[in-house]
């Protein structure tokens, strides 16, 4: 089945509350609880089919990202003798090439949510790992955030087309 | 109302009858009357009634207004610290209700739950953010200054407020990072690399509090009851703690409900600091905006997780997970550092 796709049965649903159900009940907890669900429908009505597109982006943003800081990490793992730095470096490398992101063109969602976990993963240990010594702020540490920052904003200005999408004309 | 719901209405009206008779054990002729559900709030279910007695020969009425604890909601706080520092501050010239009574395991209505004397005034908040209620809500940020300068500068230790937890100018705002950082760490569903940096952000710009006082810690329209431009109470005590004011300054000026439309935050603070002879450091200004951002982030998530653990059943709150996205962008755009700015 094609047609309707899953995100225009659900908006279908979600209007059809809206306009049909919503009149029918008076102002109080119910109608709020009422509310609040066509809310949630409608906005996974609008995201339903892109969230593998937004997954597949996000991944490789922050697998290029990862890729461009790896060099940089080793250079501080190696400049302080941080051994936690170069734990998470290491790590890092065996993650790019033991990734277990499949070779399949067309990859599910659920694959690409899984690899985005282990991703987000190693962001999170990059972060715990430079902040054990953060007095020292050196150039290289200073490019490290700048790239993880940037990186981020990238990564929420994505999620929020997931997360408010705007509405369809 | 229907039948069932017309019986639990009936089982509260005598379990309040009940509650009241053991707190005035000498009070007699005790009626519960007018009562009805007020809101559903996601911690707390608010009901209003009307309590009678006689005492001594004469007859006494009080409004009432009962806040009970929900199911799990987004925040699970303890009752007896909020209640007591309400019934603490009453006569300090902060508007409150006054503090009635308080059940504080559920033993007679069920859930824990207090009772404050109700207080008249409107909680409508969305009308002061509109364009046509800009006057009334000029009018109710100076007065919301007031109420900030007086709230921070009651001597809580001589109000016998040393049940809330110790904190020092050094050590506030790490209490209160660790608190919240608990809590992400607690409830996230996924390892939200941005929050843990934020987290780590927040630990390395930690700065000194100019003075600890009473954070309300909620404090905002929307926990208001105002008449005209005047507040009659500030409501919802239940993040109240010892800490940095200036947590509650920047709170009140987060975008969801900010009155910096009437009353831009440099005239708040520059009033605010008048009134009442703390001053506001900017490294302060900055931190707990940032850090305010990233409460209200960790308050969103534990909703989605109290819904999506099954805790509750509060549709309102189960996709709080979605809501945050913005705040975690407003932490990026108020960075200080020129250079990771500079980077987004």
């Amino acid at each position: 089945m094609i047609k309707p796709t899953i995100g225009e049965l659900l908006s279908g649903v979600a209007t059809g509350l809206r306009e049909r159900v919503l009149p029918e009940i008076p102002a109080g907890t119910t109608r709020r609880q009422i509310q609040a669900a066509i809310g949630i429908i409608a906005r996974v009505a609008l995201v339903w089919d892109k969230t593998a597109p937004y997954l597949c982006a996000d991944n490789e943003d922050i697998e290029e990202t990862l890729g461009r800081m790896l060099p940089v990490l080793e250079r501080v793992a190696a400049k302080e003798g941080n051994a936690r730095i170069g734990a998470v470096s290491t790590k890092l490398r065996a993650t790019f090439e033991d990734s277990t992101q499949p070779a399949q063109p067309f990859p599910s969602a659920e694959v690409l949510g899984a690899r985005n976990l282990e991703l987000q993963k190693t962001l999170a240990e990059i972060q715990e790992a430079m902040h054990e010594n953060f007095a020292d702020e050196s150039a290289d540490r200073k490019e490290l955030k700048a790239t993880l920052y940037a990186l981020f904003h990238r990564m929420l200005t994505r999620e929020l087309e997931i997360t408010r999408p705007a509405r369809r004309p | 109302m229907n039948e069932a719901a017309g019986d639990a209405v009936s089982i509260l009206r005598e379990q309040l009858r009940t509650l009241i008779h053991a707190q005035l054990p000498s009070a007699q002729s005790i009626e519960v009357s007018n009562l009805a559900p007020l809101t559903a709030g996601n911690t707390r279910n608010a009901w209003s009634f009307d309590a009678s007695w006689n005492k001594d020969g004469s007859t006494q009425t009080v409004g009432c207004v009962m806040l009970r604890k929900a199911e799990a909601g987004q925040l699970e706080t303890p009752l007896i610290p909020e209640f007591e520092v309400i019934r603490s501050l009453w006569g300090t010239g902060v508007p409150i209700p006054r503090a009635l009574w308080i059940d504080p395991e559920g033993k007679w209505v069920e859930r824990p739950a207090f009772i404050l004397e109700r207080v008249a005034g409107t909680s409508d908040f969305p009308a002061l953010l509109r364009p046509e209620g800009a006057e009334i809500s000029r009018g109710v940020a100076e007065h919301l200054v007031e109420v900030a300068a007086r709230l921070h500068t009651v001597d809580w230790k001589a109000r016998g407020m040393t049940f809330l937890p110790a904190t020092t100018a050094e050590t506030a705002a790490a209490q209160q990072i660790e608190y919240w950082e608990s809590l992400f760490r607690k409830h996230r569903m996924e390892p939200h690399p941005m929050i843990v940096g934020a987290f780590i952000w927040l630990k390395e710009h930690q700065p000194v509090a100019g003075r600890i006082t009473i954070v309300h810690g909620d404090f905002r329209y929307g926990n208001l009851l105002y008449e005209g431009k005047r507040i009659n109470a500030l409501l919802d005590w239940e993040m109240v703690h010892l800490g940095d004011p200036v947590e509650d300054l920047t709170w009140a000026y987060r975008a969801l409900w900010s009155p910096a439309s009437v009353m831009p935050l440099e005239e708040f603070v520059e009033r605010y600091s008048k009134l009442s002879g703390i001053p506001v450091h900017p490294d302060n200004l900055i931190f707990y905006r940032l850090f305010n951002e990233i409460k209200h982030t960790i308050i969103s998530l534990t909703g989605a997780k109290s819904f999506n653990d099954g805790r509750t059943r509060n549709i309102v709150i189960a996709d709080r997970a979605a809501t945050f996205t913005s705040y975690l962008l407003q932490f990026l755009d108020w960075l200080p550092e020129t250079h990771l700015r500079d980077a987004l």
